[in-house]
């Protein structure tokens, strides 16, 4: 199928976007890297009248580093996250995270942006910035506001952005001392969407204890979410085997697992489980000094 | 308890309360006609149909049978309320069934549960707005 028809604007600078926005209210969709976007368009699952194209807004799309943080546009496709070997340095969850969305195709096109605002609750980004503890900012007419991660994702495919607003930067912490990252997942063979995606940030101090940890859970909630029970389990600890393995059997507390053709509720809470124990393992064996 | 029954069965509640009602009118005993625009993400489409009220026993318990057919593809199902509780205070507890078909079924199948679930608990928390705390 075609998709119904639509009008379509091209800003090329963010100013011009929210003023587009805001002129156009309900009528407008954003388009990012349309990966999401344009097969729902395409099967009329989504019939927007107005397309207003973030593609040509330049400034949206950079990598720099500000007070000990990394800042990226939102219109960073993937791969350009993938391939930068700064952010590698720097920010190794990041480019680790990407390298599993999707294919090749929707990398070279797809956005973080687009991808957090989109949240899908098999969605990779999302795990990655809970984690990190990212810093989200939306711009509107009105200026700018920063949304914490953990107050961001708020629902299946519902976000904390107001319908006139961008999400235009974000921000993660440059990775400190001793840190490590993981991002293991279990993607759906058709779709390769997360049937579940643990991301794991943490830090140990110089006694070898845990000193901070976020771990962001993809694919088995309705939303992303942070796994608060893990984290405090493994907060103070050696991080030893027996640890982790007690640790991540907290990974879907309190959780009512999605359940769907290709996976029971019962099974993904246990491969969240699995998978779990893998990311934390796989992060602490990253430990950089 | 009558009073949640009542307003859980009146079509001008109802209209207010369910996600994105455009229209729920009575057609006869104990049927209506719907329209529905209603959407998750940018997924947005309107759908009408029918909803027949069954097993009505006031003020504890009633089935509602619905149908709806629009772009994104067609829903069936039905759920069943039973309200109980005493003075001011009413409990609700609901078990509802959905059927889902067509182009929205084949590609979001994954999130139909979550979706509906998000907007039952809509319907619900809309219901307290409207100045009835249901609890449960």
């Amino acid at each position: 199928m075609i998709p119904a028809q639509f009008d379509y604007l091209a800003p090329t600078s963010l100013k011009e976007a929210v003023a587009m926005l805001a002129q156009h209210g309900d009528r407008a969709k954003l388009l990012a890297g349309g990966h999401s976007l344009i097969p729902a368009m395409k099967l009329r699952l989504s019939q927007p009248e107005l397309l207003v194209d973030l593609g040509r807004v330049k400034d949206l799309s950079f990598t720099n580093e500000k007070d000990g943080q990394v800042r990226i546009g939102a219109m960073t496709t993937h791969y350009q996250i993938e391939s930068s070997a700064r952010l590698r340095s720097i920010c190794p969850l990041l480019p680790e995270t990407a390298s599993h969305i999707g294919d090749v195709q929707v990398r070279n096109k797809g956005t973080i942006g687009g991808s957090l605002a989109h949240a899908d609750p098999a969605a990779d980004w999302p795990a990655a910035m809970l984690a990190l503890g990212a810093e989200l900012v939306a711009t509107s007419t009105k200026g700018e506001r920063v949304i914490n991660a953990d107050s961001f994702f708020v629902d299946v495919m519902t976000t904390a952005l107001a319908p006139n607003e961008i999400l235009s930067e974000i921000r993660v912490p440059v990775a400190p001392a001793r840190s490590g990252y993981a991002y293991v997942k279990m993607a759906q063979p058709a779709s390769g969407f997360a049937v579940v995606g643990i991301a794991v940030a943490l830090t140990r101090d110089g006694a070898g204890k845990c000193s901070n940890v976020g771990i962001g859970v993809t694919g088995i909630a309705p939303r992303a979410y942070r796994a608060t029970a893990v984290e405090n389990a493994l907060k103070g600890t050696t991080l030893d085997d027996a640890t982790i393995a007690r640790a991540a059997g907290h990974v879907a507390d309190g959780i009512e697992p999605n359940a769907d053709l290709y996976a029971s509720a019962e099974y993904r809470a246990h491969l969240g489980e699995v998978y779990a124990k893998r990311a934390i393992k796989r992060a602490v064996e990253a430990i950089r000094s | 308890m009558d009073r949640v029954y009542h307003a859980l069965t009146d079509p001008e509640v109802l209209c207010k309360c369910i996600p994105g009602c455009e229209k729920l009118v009575s057609t006869g005993d104990n049927t209506f006609e719907a329209v529905l625009a209603v959407g998750v993400g940018p997924v947005k489409g309107k759908f009408t149909g029918h909803v027949r009220l069954e097993d009505t026993a006031p003020p504890s318990h009633y089935k509602l049978v619905f149908e709806g057919k629009g772009g994104p593809g067609f829903a069936k199902g039905n759920a069943e309320f039973n309200l109980t509780g005493a003075d001011a205070q009413t409990s609700l507890h609901y078990i509802a069934q959905v059927n889902v078909g067509g182009p929205l079924a084949g590609v979001a199948q994954r999130m139909i549960h979550a979706t509906a679930q998000m907007l039952a608990g809509r319907f619900f928390a809309a219901l307290e707005k409207n100045g009835l705390g249901v609890g449960g």
